[in-house]
């Protein structure tokens, strides 16, 4: 019974950045209508500039803000140099845009960072809490993440729900002629839902870091799982996002504890395939299925 | 539109020539190898009178290099050291190295390099099982001497079908064999857990693990290389009840397990093989989390490991003295590590091989009087090497030893075994003395 506590524990904690990094894609997704592939090496980027102000400041969360000013900027410097220079209809392009920056961003980590393996502090304590002797595996770290995820999540339904920004930026990625002619100032629209895609993404960077090791490609993983995540949830809705996160972390975590490890790759695929027969517009998606 | 087509039909022809000279300058040179007929009708390649090149592979980069990539600084430097003192009769060692990243199909391009173009006379040291394994069939086939591969795996012993290969280290079985007998007999009431990677490592691990302690085993658990969480199987080990965990993993998934264990609060007796163990790189990995929650060496305190080398952090060893001032005067001025001890230990086994192969070495020479004397040839290794002409498994035991703090103590004698059934035996042969200047001797009595 406790391993099975545990184990929903550990996949709840680990679904927790799943559904950050799910948040990322489909804040992108909403405000531009291009799924970024380039996410996870820009989180990971950032991370190790995160990591490099916690070993000189040694404060954990000097180190979160320095990542997420700089997704901030990254993630609107790369709207602004590379993505729009492929054209404005041209998802497809922009996709293969993201790839093409993936491998070099991580790359460029290897170079700057050192490919070598490196721990990363964690925001609080390790140790799991207690009682009674018994042990279960949430740590005050955990906490934090899971925390940090809730309050991405209200703000961004909160963004896209109730403010005029959101309208606008969703407006822009829906059509963006049709948002020019009403007013809407779509260039400065797109670079905003960059930046702020690239910030929830650095905050997943520095979260799954936390208390673990850190190398140019550790966020693989994260991308591949982030991604079932948003397609599970639906690409258009923040809280399936959480909810396929979440459901994802779970899934995993109890095919390594009572399968085995070496199908954990297998098993996200086979939820995505899943999905995609299924459900192909996701589980919470109000619209119809896109081709992505 | 015109104009962006032309040049793009120049660039197709600047990309064919490029190719078609690549393609030159691959296979511009088969016949360079045959001038080596050499004295005894062995291949000569790599080697004259006054140099003998030697190759290897290591992951200097991505996530095998630490701790691995120091392995080669330490070769160098101790080649260096002979090249000083005069060489090898006469004949300097030219040592080349390559990352490979711990990248099979970089470590194929790496080697090809190597045995084509830099025409090395011998591999040595190449690291890992799946990246040596990846140029095990080249190798043999272009008649390259491919000594002391830096794994335990059991694929270098099969010199029916890899005649010019050997092996090293301990292999993982009887390792594994060496530290389970001192559970069974040291723990018995225990129930025992095994933390095992997920490839031949594991598995061979198991299978020597299983002589031993079969019915104390209650849980084993498997990690795959390169997903970090694995925070389900501690689970499960916990769930079982094993109170002594066996690892055999690498040091990183050494440190992520004693991170997950503070998570569930599950501290089993652990033992970790040698590869896994290193407790100055583990320290390191684990000592910056958490901002000092967790101390570097608190964790690892009391775990149990094997040695089969001189420690770096042991100078009244006299061998460890030897090889701290041959990485005095040639080392890059970082510290002494257990790894570059590992490189040096290498480096001394080639050059006692070279002198064996007599003062004009040929390819199919040096495999034979490895094949011939190998069971003689002595060195700072703990035990002797298994090579004869139908057993090409390296070093044959190992000691048992507990970690405190940074340094380890020895639990017992060096204990000595081979693969499958054979037992567990006492070492009967003492230390072997550090021979003058650390360079071995010639053999034959000279």
């Amino acid at each position: 019974m406790l391993q099975f506590v545990n184990t929903l524990l550990t996949g709840l904690g680990q679904g927790a950045v799943y559904a950050a990094f799910a948040l990322a894609l489909v804040l992108i997704w909403r405000s531009t209508r291009v799924v970024n592939f380039a996410q996870g090496a820009m989180a990971a980027f950032t991370t190790y500039l995160a990591l490099l102000v916690v070993e000189s400041t040694g404060s954990w969360w000097v180190g979160l803000l320095v990542a997420l000013a700089s997704g901030l900027v990254l993630g609107a410097g790369v709207e602004r140099v590379v993505v729009r220079r492929v054209g404005p209809h041209n998802e497809l392009g922009a996709v293969i845009v993201t790839l093409g920056l993936f491998v070099a961003l991580q790359a460029l980590a290897s170079i700057l960072f050192g490919a070598q393996f490196r721990s990363f502090p964690a925001p609080a304590g390790l140790e799991g809490f207690s009682r009674g002797g018994v042990t279960i595996a949430l740590t005050p770290s955990m906490l934090i993440t899971v925390g940090a995820v809730a309050v991405v999540l209200l703000g961004l339904v909160a963004l896209f729900r109730f403010t005029d920004v959101g309208l606008r930026m969703r407006a822009s990625a829906f059509d963006g002629e049709v948002a020019r002619l009403l007013g809407v100032p779509v260039g400065r629209m797109l670079t905003l839902g960059w930046a702020l895609a690239a910030l929830v993404g650095s905050l997943a960077g520095v979260l799954i870091a936390g208390g673990s090791l850190v190398w140019p490609a550790y966020m693989d993983t994260v991308i591949v799982n982030g991604f079932v995540a948003a397609v599970l949830g639906g690409l258009d809705s923040p809280g399936g996002a959480v909810v396929g996160g979440l459901a994802m972390g779970v899934i995993l975590a109890l095919v390594t504890g009572y399968v085995g490890s070496d199908l954990v790759p297998l098993a996200a695929l086979a939820v995505l395939v899943a999905v995609l027969l299924v459900r192909p517009q996701g589980l919470f998606a109000r619209t119809a299925a896109r081709r992505v | 539109m015109r104009r962006s087509r032309r040049v793009r039909v120049l660039a197709a022809l600047a990309l064919g020539a490029v190719l078609a000279l690549a393609g030159c300058g691959a296979g511009g040179r088969p016949d360079s190898g045959s001038g080596g007929g050499g004295s005894g009708g062995g291949s000569t390649i790599g080697i004259t009178a006054d140099s003998v090149k030697v190759g290897s592979h290591f992951p200097l980069t991505g996530v095998a290099a630490p701790g691995y990539s120091e392995i080669p600084t330490g070769t160098k430097a101790y080649f260096d050291w002979v090249n000083a003192h005069g060489g090898v009769n006469g004949r300097k060692i030219d040592y080349v190295f390559r990352d490979d990243a711990y990248n099979p199909t970089q470590t194929s391009q790496v080697v090809n390099e190597l045995v084509l173009q830099d025409q090395v006379f011998a591999i040595l040291g190449g690291l890992g099982t799946p990246t040596h394994g990846a140029v095990l069939d080249s190798l043999n086939a272009e008649g390259v001497p491919d000594l002391f591969v830096s794994s335990g795996s059991l694929l270098w012993d099969r010199p029916q079908k890899y005649p010019m290969t050997f092996g090293w280290q301990p292999d993982y079985e009887i390792e594994a064999k060496i530290l389970a007998d001192h559970v069974a007999t040291t723990f018995p009431q225990a129930k025992v857990g095994l933390f095992l990677q997920n490839d031949d490592v594991g598995e061979d691990a198991e299978r020597g693990i299983r002589r031993y302690l079969d019915k104390q085993i209650v849980s084993v658990q498997r990690y795959t290389p390169g997903n970090t969480d694995i925070g389900p199987q501690m689970s499960a080990l916990q769930a079982a009840d094993a109170d002594l965990v066996i690892g055999f993993n690498v040091p990183s998934y050494t440190a992520l397990t004693q991170l997950q264990g503070l998570k569930l609060n599950y501290k089993p007796q652990w033992v970790y093989s040698n590869i896994g163990a290193d407790p100055v790189l583990v320290g390191s990995l684990l000592g910056r989390f958490s901002q000092g929650q967790v101390t570097d060496t608190a964790l690892l305190d009391g775990m149990i490991t094997d040695e089969y080398l001189p420690r770096a952090d042991n100078p009244s060893d006299a061998w460890t003295a030897q090889f701290d001032a041959i990485w005095k005067a040639h080392g890059d001025g970082g510290a002494l590590t257990n790894f570059r001890i590992f490189g040096m230990s290498q480096g001394y086994a080639f050059v006692q091989a070279l002198l064996a192969a007599g003062p004009n070495p040929t390819r199919e020479g040096l495999v034979e009087a490895i094949e011939k004397g190998g069971t003689q040839f002595a060195g700072p290794w703990a035990a002797p090497y298994r090579f004869t002409a139908d057993k090409h498994s390296g070093i044959s035991g190992a000691k048992v030893v507990r970690v405190t703090g940074d340094s380890t103590a020895a639990l017992g004698p060096v204990r000595v075994t081979n693969n499958g059934d054979a037992p567990i035996t006492d070492a009967t042969a003492g230390e072997t003395p550090v021979p003058p200047n650390g360079i071995p001797a010639a053999p034959g009595g000279t």
